[in-house]
């Protein structure tokens, strides 16, 4: 019997020793900035899923033999100037892209450097909890665990975004993801104009028209704060620029095969994007602008 | 002794997994199970909590963007080696099915999908004869 007591007390301590990080600290730390939006937090959360990771850029510019240029990146050194919550938020979406570039492209002191930066603004958050700095420090010390350093910063930042959701804090989760995508977007511009006539870049920007509408959507619920309205005018003056641009969509039914147990969609749909250089011109500018705002 | 050791092995057993102590589900085990599941050379993306609340709900829904060029994969995880009726199905924006992992009647525990048209999709867990109606995802991507 003594066994049984022993074994109901190990399996508590390690139940307690898998949970989530101070909760109490994080309560605590809730502070005048907290601006509840008048729609249903659901409704954000569903649409703060949907929207690609910034690593998927990142591969899309290695694969497509881009070289790692940090110049585009922002850099660590400017982390002093971000002082509120709002532009911490916003800069710690920046800096995760930026680390995801850096790990894409196995650029591991790059990588150290946006590391720290990202701890000092999750921390002045009340989020450091979730940034498990040792093993991403660890991880990035070796090129071979690159899988695993792109898994635990995805999941370190899926961590922190649903925290923030479940603690009705989403307003900073918009915050984290527009400044991730704006950084993604400023990446792709920049090196879009250094390649002109590579036409998959220019889709790439094209079609993030789906996603800014999303932005916007989100930014909408907020516009009571001043910070969230004025970022709000910005996205959608870049959404006017993203106006000019045409996605078709053509749906054909999709046939499926299995292959070695897993099953593989042939899809047969396409989209075809309109976009002119001119466009590609006006956006980059626009994001530049933006961007800029965000990180200085 | 046996006896023992017996009933710690099944509350460890109970404990590590995915189902508690009062048959509550817990889909994050089973979330975080799929994602070492991916296949090699995706890059995970998200994992998605698939919880039927014992029957009171038919479906569990999210959505995602997935882009043109990008090779997304969707996998199941449930109590078992099996999906235990566990059907994910991809809608694009029009409500269109795009893909399922319930094909002749079997059931498939990964979708890959190449994407050849950007778009929101949404992506659908159904219980088709589950019997905890509990599981977990993972979504991956390459290039």
């Amino acid at each position: 019997m003594r066994l049984v007591a022993i074994g109901f007390m190990a399996l508590l301590i390690t139940a307690c020793g898998s949970k989530k990080p101070d909760e109490k600290a994080f309560l605590e730390s809730l502070d005048s900035a907290k601006t509840g939006p008048t729609i249903d937090e659901e409704v954000i959360s569903s649409i703060l899923q949907q929207i690609p990771s910034p690593l998927e850029i990142s591969v899309l510019l290695k694969e497509s033999g881009t070289k790692y240029n940090p110049a585009i990146l922002n850099t660590s050194e400017n982390l002093s100037k971000y002082n509120s919550n709002y532009k911490k938020a916003l800069n710690l979406g920046v800096y995760g892209t930026d680390l995801g570039y850096t790990n894409i492209y196995e650029q591991n002191q790059d990588g150290l450097k946006y590391l720290t930066s990202i701890k000092s603004l999750a921390d002045g958050l009340n989020i450091g909890q979730f940034f498990d700095i040792e093993t991403i420090g660890r991880l990035a010390t070796n090129s071979k665990n690159l899988d695993s350093l792109l898994l635990i910063t995805t999941q370190n930042f899926n961590s922190i975004n649903h925290y923030l959701q479940t603690q009705s804090r989403a307003n900073l989760s918009v915050l984290l993801l527009i400044g991730g995508w704006v950084e993604a977007m400023q990446i792709t511009c920049q090196v879009a104009a250094k390649d002109p006539k590579n036409k998959e870049l220019q889709e790439k920007i094209g079609e993030q028209k789906i996603i800014l509408e999303q932005i916007v959507l989100l930014l909408s619920f907020y516009k009571d704060d001043a910070n969230m309205a004025s970022l709000l005018k910005d996205m959608e003056e870049l959404k006017g620029a993203f106006d000019k641009i045409n996605i078709t969509y053509t749906y054909k039914e999709s046939t499926m095969e299995i292959v070695d147990g897993v099953a593989v969609i042939k899809d047969n749909s396409t989209t075809t994007i309109n976009i002119t250089d001119q466009d590609v011109e006006a956006i980059r500018n626009l994001t530049n602008s933006i961007r800029n705002k965000i990180i200085s | 002794m046996k006896k023992v050791l017996s009933i710690l092995t099944f509350i460890s057993l109970i404990s590590v997994g995915s189902i508690d102590l009062n048959g509550q589900c817990n889909p994050d085990n089973f979330a975080n199970a799929c994602i070492p599941k991916l296949a090699s050379g995706f890059n995970f993306l998200k994992s998605y909590k698939v919880d039927g609340e014992g029957g009171a709900k038919d479906k569990v829904e999210y959505s995602y963007v997935f882009t043109k060029g990008t090779q997304y994969m969707i996998n199941l995880c449930a109590n078992g080696a099996a999906t235990d009726g566990i059907v994910v199905t991809l809608f694009d924006s029009g409500r269109n099915k795009v893909a399922t992992s319930k094909i002749n009647g079997q059931f498939i525990s990964a979708i890959a999908y190449p994407c050849n048209a950007t778009g929101i999709y949404y992506i659908q867990y159904t219980f088709d004869g589950s019997a905890g109606k509990c599981g977990g995802s993972a979504l991956g991507f390459k290039r």
